[in-house]
């Protein structure tokens, strides 16, 4: 007992070393979890300007027929480069930082189990960064067959597309090792009295979601390799020319490409578990159910791959296959979307900005769901394949899902991260706005993907004026409304609108509440004892035995 | 963080590493397993024996329809008919003039799908010729078809349809 204590002792003396690094080693160097995950967020916030200014450089020249701002090759490039940056920069990395960050608080562990290690998987990313944007700047420009990277346009591309497969491997790289840290972190490290059944659902999240990464980005990286191999060192894996197959990196990819939708939808189900009955004051409604619907929804997510290639050819039985598969996905999605509900029927709720995204979310996320099913009918897809119905399906699972529930997140935890509350009025102002914008933008999509709009084109006949120029005011609109949660993360941060107790919401009852606001630099370094454990738990009604 | 924890940390990660190095080498396995498999559980369309089979029979339906507001009516005596491959298709139709008054029509035909039509020779067609028929008249026409020598394989059936419009 003594040399354990000792131990900690010395590795207090330790961290305090660390935590009095400053200026840029204090980032540079940085170990703490909570370093790491506010790196990360920051991270992905400006890769999500980034990509979105791209996305404003693509709906500007789409706001009329002709060509208006961009040549038609740097026009692919836009919206090549955006789907790869919002995609690996901004979802990606915001959900890994939010793990990041809140893991350990919510788990009751030290930090994460390889400081170092996560050290290495957050400034891996930055370089990948550099490397895609470099790529806009080489002769032939930046990849632009699509953030699908299908062959053989990708075979013929210019050096931008080594730049990108550079990119992806660095990325990938970053997520497996922080993948790694939270599969450990979560099954070695959580509270004595917390077992797998009584974790909040974040975690539960993001713990499928590091396993499906751990098994998919090794896969995606394997695929670019294979592209890159053909390029330049005479492999034929995709290459018809010489007996290669170019449908063969379609599957490889979509095995990667489907279990990656997933990956930015579940960790934000969590987030918006967490956040409907804080503000419900109603304990989640069937959270075994929502366990097995997420490991449910993660085993299908490896049995759906093709049905992003019903319009490659192919059998038809291979397509009912698919297209079942996908169709039962419904179900554990079916299963969350009610216990969602169930969690709000009845509920004291009142409507912060956490949880009006949260909703927000609820409401378009089973929207994008449906539209889904709807592209999940092989001979309705096969029409549908390439139109901006697709753009229109996609952007409401990833904008007004994942996006939605990672400014829920946001507004949920910053009292937590800043040790000052937000500005209210301009939270609601940021979530009516976007909500607004969001579907001025992207609903009027789903008609032009009916009446057969393709994507991936700068110009286009005049039928498809009006929808699109309304969608680029949406835009537009969208766009500058960000700026306002920038404003206000920044005034939070500076003294925002005073300071926050340590459990603002108080329907919260989960262990990050339990420390002081703002959070220390070093938190559980004793694991929470067991009572307290224990009163979290029967608040959310956990505390029974259901395992 | 003690020695026991630890060690289960670098255990559990290890272990997380090797998967990945495996799903690494998972998209390489499939390049060449995937032909094999494919043929294996007999999904691959490609297969010689697929590409000369022909498939003895094609189901053909008709479908019929009347322009707004024309007072006439059809009835399809043979829905549905099984067309030999090589084989003479005949089916037949009762057109029936509900008004007082004299009409002249013509039948509008169409395919679905479109490459059915080559399949499918019309020798005599009740639409090659506009129709007179007087007050309240029925007649009974016909559609004879000669079939294709070899049919394909996935096309399974096709859908004839009559739309009569005023002529």
């Amino acid at each position: 007992m003594t040399a354990s204590t000792e131990t900690l002792h010395l590795q207090h003396a330790d961290h305090q070393a660390h935590a009095d690094a400053h200026g840029w080693r204090r980032w540079l160097y940085a170990t703490n979890h909570k370093d790491i995950g506010t790196l990360y967020l920051w991270f992905s916030f400006s890769m999500f300007m980034l990509g979105g200014t791209m996305a404003l450089g693509i709906r500007a020249e789409l706001f009329q027929p002709g060509l208006q701002f961009w040549h038609p090759e740097f026009f692919n490039q836009l919206t090549t480069l955006h789907g790869i940056i919002m995609v690996f920069g901004a979802i990606m990395p915001a959900f890994t930082g939010l793990a990041n960050w809140m893991l350990p608080l919510m788990l009751g562990a030290p930090d994460m189990a390889f400081a170092r290690m996560n050290n290495w998987s957050f400034w891996l990313l930055p370089p990948a960064a550099a490397l895609l944007v470099i790529s806009l700047f080489v002769p032939g420009g930046a990849p632009a067959g699509g953030w699908t990277l299908y062959p053989p346009l990708s075979i013929q591309a210019g050096m931008g597309m080594d730049l990108a497969i550079f990119a992806i491997h660095l990325l990938g790289l970053s997520s497996i090792m922080g993948s790694i840290n939270i599969v450990t972190t979560v099954l070695n490290m959580r509270a004595p009295g917390m077992t797998l059944l009584k974790m909040p659902m974040f975690a539960w999240t993001s713990l499928v979601t590091a396993y499906l990464l751990i098994a998919v980005a090794p896969v995606l990286a394997g695929a670019v390799t294979m592209l890159l191999t053909d390029r330049h060192f005479g492999t034929h894996f995709f290459k018809a020319a010489g007996g290669g197959d170019p449908v063969l990196f379609q599957h490889i990819f979509w095995f990667f490409g489907h279990p990656e939708v997933y990956i930015m939808a579940l960790p934000a189900f969590g987030i918006v578990s967490q956040i409907l009955p804080t503000f419900a004051r109603k304990p989640l409604f069937g959270y075994v159910s929502m366990v097995y619907a997420v490991c449910s929804i993660a085993i299908l997510s490896f049995m759906v791959w093709a049905h992003h290639m019903f319009a490659v050819g192919l059998p038809a039985t291979a397509q009912l296959f698919f297209m079942f598969m996908t169709m039962l996905i419904a179900v554990p999605t079916g299963v969350k979307v009610f216990n969602w509900i169930a969690t709000m029927w009845q509920g004291e709720m009142t409507f912060e900005t956490p949880m009006l995204f949260a909703i927000g979310f609820v409401c378009l996320f089973t929207v994008g769901g449906f539209s889904g099913l709807v592209l999940s009918i092989a001979p309705i897809d096969i029409q549908m394949t390439d139109t901006y119905y697709v753009v229109a399906h996609f952007h409401y699972v990833l904008v007004a899902g994942a996006l939605f529930s990672l400014f829920g997140a946001t507004y949920y935890w910053l009292p937590k991260w800043t040790g000052q509350m937000y500005n209210e009025k301009l939270g609601k102002l940021h979530f009516w706005w976007s909500m607004i914008w969001f579907n001025v933008t992207f609903f009027p999509m789903h008609f032009l993907g009916l009446a057969g709009m393709p994507r991936r084109i700068p110009d286009y006949p005049l039928q498809f004026t009006d929808f699109n120029s309304v969608a680029s005011v949406g835009a537009f609109c969208f766009g500058l409304g960000q700026l306002l949660f920038l404003y206000n993360v920044i005034n939070t941060i500076r003294g925002g609108a005073g300071r926050a107790p340590a459990r603002p919401w108080e329907g919260a009852h989960t262990l990050e509440w339990e420390v002081a606001s703002p959070a220390p630099h070093h938190t559980w370094e004793m694991p929470p004892d067991e009572a307290l454990v224990k009163k979290g738990l029967r608040a959310q009604l956990l505390d029974q035995d259901h395992e | 963080m003690n020695a026991v924890a630890h060690g289960a940390n670098r255990r559990t990660a290890i272990r997380l590493g090797l998967v990945a190095l495996a799903m690494f080498s998972f998209g390489y396995v499939l390049a060449p397993f995937y032909d094999v498999l494919c043929r294996a559980i007999g999904l691959d369309r490609a297969r010689p024996e697929f590409a000369t089979a022909i498939p003895t029979a094609l189901r053909l339906e008709f479908d019929t329809n009347v322009a707004d507001g024309l007072p006439v009516t059809i009835e399809t005596l043979d829905r549905v008919v099984a067309a030999k491959a090589g084989g003479l298709v005949k089916a037949r139709f009762r057109i029936a003039n509900t008004g007082d008054q004299p009409l002249t029509i013509r039948a509008i035909p169409s395919f679905a799908p479109v490459r059915a039509a080559g399949l499918l020779q019309k020798l005599e067609c009740f639409c090659f010729d506009a129709l007179k028929l007087a007050p309240h008249e029925t007649r009974d026409v016909t559609v004879v078809l000669l079939v294709a020598k070899a049919l394909p394989e996935e096309l399974g059936a096709a859908t004839l349809s009559y739309t009569l419009q005023p002529a």
